[in-house]
């Protein structure tokens, strides 16, 4: 049994009152919050394995992984009546380990946002704050894990989704190396750039929970065997970026403040240059964008999901079910990706995304030459406001630069809760060379045990 | 002059277990949206695992083509709307297939040509949408099964050709045993790329030709599009750049959708596979699956076992039949009688069952068995047949077949010596008839001892015997008329009676101390000139029945001087295969006149004695081939053989063995075969008009003799036969070309012969018209359908120089 989750959340399903008491914490939460597109405890019972190392352990999932018998709605409109006939092999491998499916998450439709207010079924809202947005897309993960409605939860990070949400919500997020962990069941929105990955309360769980969904998966021919090098650095090397980072008030002085903390724990620090960074967004947008066009060219109204009552012939059935099952968000996005994946404008856009992409790669392989693990900021700004107060569209993918580097180099990354900052949680991460997850949770350990995160107003370990 | 450009886009459903990029069973014809799963169906959150099975197969095909082999295949995403195609992108690979750079050889009208493959590629299928009145339905079982796309360079240039690569591509594909080749219910789909422009201005505009579900319609699809294109140009026009499609029931292309730009398809690299990088392993893997290909099998079997063009042709269309071949050969079969076998009575039996040899109660073991127990001379041929019918109708082994009907022969010589000398013994009166001089009772002689013995006697060893008992060899002399048999009477030569050919030999020593009894039928009464075709059916009916006879020790045929060519000729496509000596001879003057007429008879007649079976002119003390004769100059020295490195005499026979001989069939078939056919000599001034004429007076076949290597005036004027080619090829009307001078036909070397060729013309190498003619009149009697003539006519002969 995983020593990382309390034993109350592993006999929560053995009692009648246990579980009453749990139903009603969450519908309590759920009220002010609305982190679950879908909350069926008892489904997820009829799916559960009743053994393993998460024996009776209740965990959410991001609506964009395939859980048999649930819904599976992407956060669209197309989707929203779509029940999944299949499990994704993250999700089956916890439940083969005895963990229960409570319910899936909120998120961005088809992960495109950093709000979740981008999803057309439902607003989500931040537990620290309920007039500010969650982050996303994994948003109603990181709300259910910070609220404490379940111990961790699965995300998916294409340019940040997991860490984000994480960082805003005050909880761990986890984005393994591009491969690690089968995305069979992931539904895709830019495949060579997302992963599967984990939200939780501490960093044990992180790595239990990672230890049991990764591997090479023969449903999944991008995955890969988890080979570390095994290697342990005693004192590992962090670097920082120096400079005007465009941080602010309060991100900034959690970054001061986390590399003040992380030397005085005996991690020494050295500023280093990451001069790709000003390409990301662009990089990362264009292939994101061309990819995405083509995953979400499937929805189309015919075999599966929101379908006219009538239509003349199949192409007005397609344009339809497209025009009023998709929001504008995604719309735009498959817009664009179709623009730059155009023959004679491929050269301009997608073809030099991809040499960005392999100078970023690069970029970062020679920043880790020098040190062991990378230390920066998740998001510029802490969680914002829903609506027209927070940050624009336009504005929120300019700022996933910090985020959106790691998925383009398929690098391991972990965002923590640093600080509180004006009673908001503040998340940095640490990032580290392929396979080398190892290096974030030992670092990260140390510093949990200084710093313990804090939990939002009203959270409760026991559901009192 | 205009030259085309044809390339094609071949797509072929790989024979896999399961689908490409699923687990789903990959087989057609099952209850609609059975075989899918959410992977094909496209379903949120699947991903593609590439199938082994059908990478391999890939690969094979593409080492078959002679591609370069990708070391690092990658996938990508082709991206279109249509409600078939569940992810609306289809899995294929662009920049980086499977194999580039091929090639494939084909043969046609004997020339031998390299077409360029330019990629091989994997990819998926799409499903089938059915419109049904108010709805559209949709099947998506054939949803992501293996295709492979095979796009050739623009190196054809007409439908013929086009489509003997088609075929020979099919071959191969199922050779390789990577598709079933199947052409009408797509598994082996073609789309072609044409354009026309003048010679040596490059490609023109290309046109896309789509719906061509058989070779017969590529070819006649791109015959039609090729003159279409050739006479807007012709007009001034341009042709447009557009997709087509043949419509079978009216034998045109019609427009199918303007193509003002093409479509944007925005491939770009498919993330959810990884590059498919092999390692030695598999390659090895690969190679060790190559077959021999059935050209080269073809060419093997050829040289190896000494096949005709058209055996190895017929045993290589199959690889399971050429496997038996070998199988049959393997067990000490005789390559020659195997193959006889397989092409005749075996053929016919699978033809009537519509089954393929393997999957007949025929095995290898079996027929190598039947065929030595027939070596054996434990059966004879008659029984033999009725053992192979037996074994396709009781699956039981040839033993057991011989045993329960009491089949075996008796090749016991003392056993039959005893049989016979009972036999000559209770027919002593005849025995005396026979030494009289009259041959005629060793046929009743024969049928008693078969009576004696039921018909279990062996037949050759029976007839030796015999002969051996009665002392007897039989030269039948048949006559033709002709100078040979003819007399002269007021200034004039006119027909005659063959003399009394006895008188020949008065000192019988002349047959080194051999009886030899002379019989002398009267076929013909004419001279050379006015031979007619129940003339030709009367000799080769009489000849067939004289080889079955048995007592036959050899054929000598008198025949006028002027036709000889054509009757030697037609004897050799007969006979080729004769197991005793058929001579042909004939004299410029008749007898009495000279010495000549009776020394040729003599001459022929003795050299009948030597045993030496084939077909042969004995003409002075010389012997000329049958085939190629030339008659050059008046004169029994006036004949020539051309274009032969070594004299023809024997060979294998392009007649099946179980031909009917009877005279009105044979009279009917030579008819049929000569009122669609015409000799047609090429010269200067020569009118296509003529010609167009004679094709509306129904002749189906012409022999142009042409000069030289093959030319002739091709340029647009009437006095071009170019209009001739054009309207006969529209009306299947063959053009056979032979030339006037000796040398070979092969359209090797001149741009009017390029012509020729491109209009479907058929060199026929070293042929000379007259045997070209015979062999023409013999394909089309043999033959059941006109490709199958056509072939015959192409199958070449080795000591025919070409």
């Amino acid at each position: 049994m995983v020593k990382s989750i309390s034993t109350e959340w592993k006999e929560i399903f053995r009692s009648s009152e246990k579980k009453n008491n749990y139903l009603e914490y969450v519908s309590r939460w759920e009220e002010k919050i609305g982190a679950f597109l879908e909350f069926n405890p008892d489904l997820g019972l009829k799916l559960a394995s009743g053994k393993g190392v998460f024996e009776g352990v209740p965990f959410a999932v991001k609506d964009n992984l395939a859980v048999e018998t649930f819904h599976l709605t992407c956060g669209s409109r197309i989707l929203k009546n779509f029940l999944c006939p299949y499990t994704a092999t993250a999700v089956k491998k916890l439940i083969d380990e005895g963990a229960v499916v409570v319910g899936k998450t909120n998120m961005d439709e088809f992960g495109m946002g950093s709000s979740t207010d981008n999803s057309a079924l439902k607003t989500t809202s931040n537990p620290w704050d309920l007039n500010r947005v969650t982050g996303g897309s994994s948003g109603g993960s990181a709300a259910a894990v910070a609220a404490g409605l379940v111990p961790f939860a699965l995300g998916t990070d294409t340019g940040g989704s997991i860490r984000q949400p994480a960082a805003f919500c005050g909880v761990y997020g986890f984005k393994p190396t591009y491969g690690v962990v089968s995305r069979y069941g992931l539904v895709a929105y830019a495949s060579s750039l997302e992963t599967v990955g984990v939200l939780a309360k501490n960093i044990s769980a992180v790595r239990e929970i990672f230890e049991v969904i990764r591997g090479e998966d023969p449903m999944d021919h991008t995955s890969l065997e988890y080979t570390p090098s095994g290697k342990i650095i005693s004192e590992p090397v962090l670097g920082v970026l120096g400079g005007d980072l465009g941080l602010d008030e309060e991100t900034e002085r959690s970054y001061r403040k986390t590399i003040d903390r992380l030397n005085k724990l005996g991690f020494p620090t050295i500023e280093i240059d990451l001069p790709t960074m000003e390409y990301v967004v662009p990089s990362y947008y264009t292939i994101a964008m061309a990819e995405a066009s083509a995953n979400l060219a499937r929805y189309d109204g015919i075999r599966y999901g929101y379908r006219p009552e009538f239509s003349e012939n199949p192409d007005e059935l397609v344009k339809t079910a497209r025009n009023r099952g998709f929001g504008d968000e995604v719309k735009l996005r498959i817009l664009i990706g179709t623009y730059v994946l155009r023959s004679g404008f491929q050269e301009q856009y997608y073809v030099r995304a991809q040499k960005i992409r392999t100078a970023i790669r690069e970029d970062f392989a020679r920043v880790f030459s020098e040190v062991d693990i990378i230390l920066m900021p998740v998001f510029p700004v802490i969680a914002f406001k829903h609506g027209s107060e927070g940050l624009d569209q336009f504005q929120q993918k300019l700022a996933d630069k910090f985020t959106s580097s790691v998925n383009l180099a398929g690098l391991p990354a972990l965002a923590f809760p640093a600080s509180v900052e004006g009673g908001l949680p503040v998340g940095m991460q640490f990032i580290s060379p392929p396979f080398e997850e190892e290096r974030l949770f030992r670092v990260a350990e140390v510093y949990e045990r200084e710093f313990p995160p804090a939990d939002p107003p009203g959270y409760s370990a026991d559901w009192r | 002059m205009y030259q085309s450009y044809i390339g094609l886009e071949i797509h072929i459903q790989l024979l896999t277990r399961s689908k490409v990029f699923c687990g789903c069973k990959a087989s057609f014809g099952d209850e609609p949206n059975t075989n899918i799963c959410p992977v094909c169906m496209g379903y949120p959150g699947i991903l593609p695992a590439l199938n082994e099975e059908a990478i391999r197969m890939a690969y094979l095909t593409a080492l078959a083509l002679n591609c370069e082999i990708s070391r690092n295949t990658v996938f990508d995403r082709k991206n279109y709307y249509y409600p078939d195609l569940p992810k609306n992108y289809q899995i294929s690979q662009f920049g980086a297939p499977v194999g580039k750079n091929g090639y494939m050889d084909i043969e046609f009208h004997r020339r031998r040509k390299r077409i360029r493959i330019n990629e091989v590629h994997l990819e998926e299928d799409a499903g089938k949408m059915i419109h049904a009145g108010e709805v559209s339905l949709l099947d998506f079982n054939r949803t992501g099964t293996p295709l492979l796309e095979i796009v050739t360079a623009p190196d054809l240039e007409i439908g013929e050709e086009a489509e003997v690569f088609i075929q020979n591509f099919r071959k191969m594909v199922r050779y390789l045993g990577v598709c079933d080749g199947n052409m009408e219910e797509g598994s082996l789909r073609c789309d072609a790329n044409v354009s026309v422009n003048l010679r040596g201005r490059g490609l023109g505009q290309k046109v896309e030709i789509k719906n061509l579900n058989s070779s017969k319609f590529v070819r006649k699809a791109l015959n039609f599009e090729i003159e279409r294109q050739e006479e807007i140009l012709e007009r001034g026009g341009t042709v447009r750049q557009e997709t087509r499609q043949w419509n079978e029931n009216r034998d045109l292309t019609e427009a199918m959708r303007i193509k003002e730009s093409a479509q944007d398809y925005r491939y770009f690299p498919e993330p959810d596979l990884p590059p498919f990088t092999p390692d030695e392993e598999f390659l090895h893997s690969v190679s060790s699956l190559m077959v021999e290909l059935p050209l080269s099998r073809k060419k093997r079997f050829m040289e190896e076992y000494k096949l005709t063009d058209g055996q190895a042709d017929f045993i290589c269309e199959e690889r399971s039949r050429a496997d038996f071949f070998e199988q049959t050969i393997a067990l000490g079969a005789d390559p020659h009688q195997t193959a006889t076998w397989m092409s005749s009575d075996v053929k016919r039996h699978l033809n009537r069952l519509g089954t393929e040899v393997n999957e007949s109660p025929l095995t290898p073991v079996r027929l190598a068995k039947i065929l030595k127990l027939l070596k054996e001379k434990k059966i004879h041929v008659k029984i033999a047949k009725q053992v192979v019918e037996k074994v396709f109708t009781e699956d039981l082994d040839p033993e057991e077949i011989i045993r329960r009907n009491g089949w075996e022969q008796i090749t016991d010589r003392n056993e039959l010596g005893r049989i016979i000398e009972r036999v000559l013994r209770s027919y002593n009166h005849v025995m005396e008839q026979v030494h009289r001089g009259d041959s005629k009772p060793v046929g009743f002689l024969m049928g008693q001892i078969m009576k004696a013995t039921s018909g279990r006697a062996e037949p050759q060893l029976t007839q030796k015997i015999l002969w051996e008992k009665l002392s007897l060899r039989v030269v039948n002399i048949l006559s033709m008329g002709g100078a040979i048999s003819a007399t002269f009477e007021d200034g004039v030569i006119v027909p005659g009676r063959l003399g009394n050919v006895k008188d020949l030999f008065p000192d019988r020593k002349s047959f080194n101390g051999k009886r030899i009894r002379l019989e002398a039928l009267e076929l013909a009464n004419n001279l050379s000139e006015e031979i007619t075709p129940e003339d030709w059916a009367l000799l080769l009916a009489t000849i067939n029945e004289k080889l079955k006879s048995t007592d036959s020790a050899g054929i000598v045929i008198t025949h006028g001087t002027d036709t000889l060519p054509y009757t030697a000729s037609l004897v050799y496509w007969f006979f080729s295969d004769t197991e005793i000596p058929i001579v042909l001879t004939a004299s410029s003057t008749v007898p009495g006149k000279s010495p000549e007429a009776e020394e040729n008879l003599k001459n022929a007649i003795s050299s009948t004695l030597t045993g030496e079976p084939g077909v042969y002119v004995i003409l002075g003390d010389r012997s000329y081939s049958p085939v190629n004769l030339k008659f050059q100059h008046v004169g029994t020295g006036g004949f020539t053989n051309w274009n032969m490195e070594k004299p023809l005499y024997r060979g294998p026979s392009i007649v099946p063995g179980d031909f009917d001989f009877n005279r009105e069939t044979l009279k009917a078939g030579l008819e049929d075969g000569i009122n669609r056919s015409f000799i047609a000599r090429v010269f200067p001034g020569m009118k296509a008009d003529y010609l167009i004429a004679l094709i509306n007076a129904g002749v189906k076949f012409f022999i142009l003799e042409l000069y030289d290597t093959g030319t002739a005036n091709l340029r647009e004027t009437p006095y071009s036969i170019k209009n001739t080619l054009l309207y006969g090829r529209e009306r299947g009307v063959k053009f056979f070309c032979t030339s006037q001078q000796e040398g070979i036909v092969d359209f090797s070397e001149y741009i009017t012969s390029h012509e020729l060729w491109k209009e479907g013309a058929i060199p026929m190498g070293g042929l000379t018209t007259e045997s070209a003619y015979t062999k023409l009149l013999v394909s089309v009697m043999v033959s059941e359908t006109e490709e199958e003539a056509v072939r015959l006519m192409e199958s070449t002969y080795e000591s025919i120089s070409i």
